[in-house]
């Protein structure tokens, strides 16, 4: 028998226990003949247990398996062996339970769903489901059609379109289990009280969709019902898709079509559709940023290794703005003793509100006790003598150096000596703020992005006396606070803040040059920007784009002359400020955003009038794309960035850029650089500079290179 | 071509509620289609036909089976009729017409009756399903739900509420004052029991106390689904610059749902001849065409273009025109495109007022217009229906 599967039998009972080698039970080549082997053992049991000997029951497949997959007919091989083993279970006649004790992911909780009663732990760390969505494939194990046969259509598409998981604790209620219990023994011995009571060839034995007389949960697949669901949930897609992600689609059609199918017929479409999407461009890049390089950035590879103790006790957080609070409220959760300062009293209310908001909501499962317990630990204060005896300080106050200066120096000075300084700043060089510092080597910056609590990415910034220890301990306090680390050299909007600009800056760029803005910002999402770059001008404010513009002129001669930022300084000009000022690009009704500003118009170039709209969005969207991967190229060229992956993990995570294509580096490989040099040439030629591509680049193409092999 | 193909005669039931509470519920599709064949024959003395040609859309339930077959039976005609249905969405009725003069004109065949059927108080809308409701189908070629698509037209050509709304208070009052004038005259065949008492015998739904503050109360009917499902987003794929779709259809100002049936009979002059039949018009001229299928409801235009052309005519060489309105804006559209005196369209009301029923609507309209011109003098008449899936449809008739 293949390692990792072991039966044992006790009395007619047989029961299959999955340890693979290693940590974790994944699905991988081997998996389909281990499982077959274990199942030919059990042969005359009357009932069968499937146990995990890991942690977790299954995590779900093996990526390596399928990612270096190119050949749809060989991934519909593989998809469909496994289905038929799991339809040979199910329709075998013997009734099979497993003991989800841990997390049942993807394949892993698929092989769940295969098995005719479920039993789950109670617990909140279990977690179950179907992800694959987040990694631009469907599920290939025949998920998608026994999940909306078990909890109705409905409840089921819900789940796979946004690869919801569910916990353990909940698992009954969401009907995924049939039942649960505290611990791993007692479930174990509920599913076995099942088995015995379950008699083989009977209907227990069976899946309900094999049961004669099978009625669907909530909506009949056939019908008006359907017809509507189905319907608004392709309309629901595109909205949230603008189209840039053909597996959602797919998770949908397939759905569809399985649902009025005989279950193996169901199953082959799943199965078809499955080997379509995993050999995709768009799967690969996706699983390559998505799993591969953002479980590398989890674990810090390639980075300094974190101490076990980093001296990080007391944290105190500089400006009580939406950022700073937001901070406060995280390192608290983390275990952190806070102090969150601002000079200003309504400002640290207001701050203090948002920190007790939010650990409300984020610790709602949580009891009253414990959630006062870490709002305790952050204390509001405007005395600079709270300071004392802070481990860490993060400055959250305005963009400007020269006030960054002399908080940096105020602050300092109450400090001890092994305390570490860092800058929130999303731009201004680290080398130049430190020089105000009297222990440079202890000063970083750290860069997290807006709301801090969702957006999972933090850029670290190495000064130039920046030392490797202070790196190490901030990468502990990464971890506490669970961030996804990437760590750059310094420059002028180090990586993120680069690329985000060049984004923002062409969107107005292209509107002040006469391209239709109702076009711009839906070619963006066309093109798979999570959000469109006016609309995000108007949160982020004209006014702060326009003060940013200008601090980038020392940096980047020429910025703030362009068209585009001309057009911003305009639009601040005639009190269009930002959305929170109820106007912008976009004008706004009782804050909800309406149409684009009737009076954008006359301050542009003629409005560009052909090619045929749809065409103009593709032109745009590409445009769009492209300025940013010059930037990026650039900043990888400079050194700022040094690995593709960590320009790919921050763009996509940081800033939004688009999933679809895995990051601006994954672009310009799967589009071919020789291709991508002859745009930004030809890009350059008609719109200037910003889209040159870096010298470094054009040897990287002389040379025949790609970013990933 | 070998022959010409004549319109001998033209009739059609009334339209009836297509509600529970319609008139017409509790008579079988089968019964409406029957009768209106019956009536054909009572008008003309037909006993046979060569082939019996009738567009249905909800092919399914009472309506499915080839139902032109068992209704032929069911009217007496004799047991060598057969029977074929057509299908093409709302041109069902008028593509029978068509069908049955291209038959005819061929030479193929000699004598053929046309007509349509729709029972939709009885078969509901959609009940036949179809690829068009498939995820699939509508990511690959573009769709959405038709009031979303008439809204969309509304939209790209700045058709306000205002007009929309004024569209259909006149269609209701051209449909009143026919009706009192009697200008529905002898095409309409009265729909009877088993006993042969009169179950109907006038268009049920026009009304002469519809007006503007009452029409303005009534909420656009696809508002929800389009902005909150999102099918408006969807447009943006062929629309990408339709930031805001302005939804201002609704019951009120969109074509009714209706029962009713009608048939057509198309001869060859020799063949009318020997049945001693004196021809009403002849089909000068047809066309289907697709259009871009989101805002699905422009066929017309490119429909009538191409019929226009194959006759050598001028938008202004038609005395009447019969434009579908399956929403107010197609008609409002139809008539600044090509510039029609208002009063030439739809003269004596249209589908807001009387209803649509689906795959017979063509058909009557035949009838309605053939009655029309008789009544007026005049000698052309264009038909136009918008279709899904983007098509159009345009038959021009010409009285002899």
């Amino acid at each position: 028998m293949a390692t990792g599967f072991e039966v044992s039998r006790e009395g007619s009972l047989a029961t299959i226990t999955i340890q693979l080698p290693g940590k974790v039970n994944k699905i991988n080549a081997e998996f389909g003949r281990g499982l077959a082997d274990a199942w030919a053992q059990t042969a005359g049991a009357t009932g069968v247990l499937v146990v995990s000997g890991h942690k977790d029951f299954c995590v779900g497949a093996d990526l390596d398996m399928i990612h270096a997959q190119t050949d749809p007919a060989a991934v519909l091989e593989l998809v469909r062996s496994l289905d038929q083993l799991l339809r040979m279970i199910e329709t075998s006649g013997v009734p099979v339970a497993c003991v989800l004790a841990g997390s049942a992911l993807g394949g892993g909780f698929e092989l769940a769903l295969a098995c005719h009663h479920r039993v789950v732990v109670d617990d909140p760390r279990v977690t179950l489901g179907l992800p694959e969505i987040n990694l631009g494939v469907i599920p290939g194990a025949g998920g998608t059609q026994r999940l909306p046969r078990v909890i109705g259509i409905q409840a089921a598409l819900d789940l796979l379109l946004q690869g919801k998981l569910v916990r353990g604790n909940k698992a009954v209620a969401a009907g995924l289990a049939h039942q649960s219990a505290r611990t791993a023994e007692d479930a174990v011995l509920l599913a076995k009280a099942w088995l015995e009571q379950a008699k083989p060839r009977s209907d227990a034995a069976k899946q309900p969709w094999d049961r004669s007389g099978y009625v669907w949960p909530g909506i009949s697949p056939q019908g008006a019902d359907a017809r509507n669901t189905f319907m608004a949930a392709s309309a629901m897609i595109y909205k949230k898709t603008a189209g840039a992600f053909p597996a959602a689609e797919a998770m949908l059609s397939v759905v569809q079509e399985g649902s009025r199918l005989a279950f193996d017929g169901a199953v082959d479409v799943e199965a078809r559709a499955f080997a379509r999407l995993a050999t995709s461009g768009q799967a690969k890049d996706m699983m390559r940023t998505f799993w591969y390089h953002r479980t590398a950035a989890e674990r810090h590879e390639g980075l300094p290794p974190a101490p076990r103790d980093a001296g990080i006790r007391k944290v105190a957080v500089l400006g009580a703005g939406m950022m700073g609070a937001g901070l406060a409220g995280i390192c608290a959760q983390a275990g952190y003793e806070v102090v969150l300062r601002d000079v200003a009293a309504p400002a640290l209310e207001a701050g203090m509100a948002h920190v007790v908001k939010g650990i409300g909501e984020r610790l709602k499962h949580k009891s009253p006790e414990e959630r006062s317990v870490v709002i305790s630990r952050v204390k509001a204060s405007s005395d600079i003598a709270d300071l004392d005896g802070t481990d860490l300080v993060i400055e959250a106050v305005f963009e400007n150096a020269e006030l960054k200066h002399r908080v940096i120096r105020e602050v300092e000075a109450r400090l001890g000596p092994s305390a570490i300084f860092a800058s929130n700043t999303s731009a201004l060089p680290i080398t130049g703020l430190a020089e105000a510092s009297v222990r440079p080597e202890q000063f970083i910056g750290l860069h997290f992005f807006s709301p801090v609590e969702q957006m999972p990415l933090l850029e670290i910034i190495r000064g130039a006396k920046t030392s490797e220890q202070t790196i190490a301990r901030c990468l502990a306090f990464t971890r506490a606070i669970q961030k996804l680390p990437i760590l750059v050299n310094d420059g002028y909007g180090f990586f993120t803040t680069r690329v985000f600009s060049a984004y923002i800056l062409e969107g107005a760029q292209c509107v002040a040059e006469g391209w239709d803005p109702v076009l711009v910002d839906w070619a963006a999402r066309v093109a798979g920007m999570v959000v469109p770059p006016l609309q995000v001008f108007d949160e982020v404010t004209l006014r702060l784009g326009d003060h940013a513009l200008s601090q980038a002129e020392a940096y980047r001669p020429g910025i703030a002359g362009l068209p585009g930022a001309q057009l911003v300084k305009a639009l601040v000009g005639a009190g269009r400020i930002g959305r929170a000022h109820g106007a912008g690009f976009y004008e706004y009704v009782d804050g909800r955003r309406g149409g684009i500003w009737s009076g954008v118009a006359a301050l542009c170039a003629p409005r560009v009038s052909t090619p045929a709209p749809v065409e103009q969005v593709r032109m745009l969207g590409e445009r769009l794309l492209l300025a940013q991967v010059a930037e990026t190229l650039r900043a990888w060229d400079e050194g700022i960035v040094t690995r593709p992956q960590d320009a790919d993990v921050g763009a996509v995570f940081g800033i939004g850029f688009a999933p679809n294509t895995g990051g601006p580096l994954a672009y310009v490989d799967r589009r071919g650089a020789a291709e991508v040099l002859d745009r930004l040439q030809s890009l350059a030629a008609g719109h200037g500079a910003r889209f040159a591509p870096a010298p470094g680049f054009v040897k990287f193409v002389e040379a025949g290179r790609r970013f990933y092999a | 071509m070998p022959s010409e193909a004549y319109i001998y005669d033209a009739v059609r039931t009334p339209r009836g509620r297509g509600k529970s509470s319609g008139a017409l519920y509790t008579t079988r599709p089968i019964d409406l289609l029957t009768q209106a064949l019956v009536g054909l024959r009572g008008r003309t003395g037909i006993d046979r036909a060569d082939d019996v040609v009738i567009g249905c859309v909800t092919q399914t339930g009472e309506q499915g089976g080839c139902l032109a077959r068992f209704a032929a039976l069911q009217s007496g005609l004799d047991v060598d009729s057969p029977g074929v249905m057509v299908n093409r969405f709302c041109a069902s009725g008028l593509d029978a017409v068509n069908h049955a003069a291209v038959m005819v004109a061929s030479g193929h065949f000699d004598t053929v009756i046309a007509g349509g059927v729709e029972s939709m108080s009885r078969v509901e809308m959609g009940s036949d399903g179809g690829a068009i409701w498939d995820a699939r189908t509508q990511w690959a070629v573009g769709s959405v739900p038709q009031g979303v698509s008439a809204d969309l037209l509304a939209t790209l050509h700045g058709v306000s509420r205002a007009e929309v709304d004024a569209f259909a208070i006149e269609s209701h009052r051209r449909a009143c004052d026919a009706q009192a004038n009697g200008y529905f005259g002898k095409g309409l065949i009265p729909v009877r029991d088993e006993s042969g008492l009169v179950v109907l015998d006038r268009d049920e739904t026009p009304r002469a106390d519809t007006t503007m503050e009452a029409l303005a109360k009534l909420k656009p009917s696809f508002e929800v689904m389009g902005r909150q499902f999102g099918l408006d987003t969807l447009v943006r794929r062929a629309y990408p610059n339709v930031e805001r779709i302005d939804h201002i259809h609704h019951a009120g100002n969109s074509s009714g749902i209706v029962d009713g049936a009608a048939a057509v009979l198309i001869a060859s002059r020799a063949a009318g001849d020997a049945l001693g039949l004196r021809p009403r018009a002849r089909i000068r001229s047809m066309a289907v065409v697709g259009d871009e299928p989101f805002v699905m409801l422009t066929g017309p235009l490119p429909a009538t273009r191409k019929a226009l052309k194959k006759a050598g005519m001028g938008p202004h060489d038609i005395d009447h025109y019969e434009v579908n309105e399956a929403f107010a804006v197609v008609p409002i559209v139809f008539q600044r495109t090509f510039d029609i005196d208002p009063a030439r369209i739809n003269p004596i009301g249209g589908a807001i007022a009387l209803g649509h029923p689906l795959g017979a609507t063509g058909a009557m309209l035949v009838s309605v217009a053939l009655d029309n011109l008789e009544r007026t003098g005049g000698a052309t008449a264009l038909l136009t229906l918008c279709v899904g899936g983007g098509m159009g449809i345009a038959t021009i008739l010409e009285r002899v």
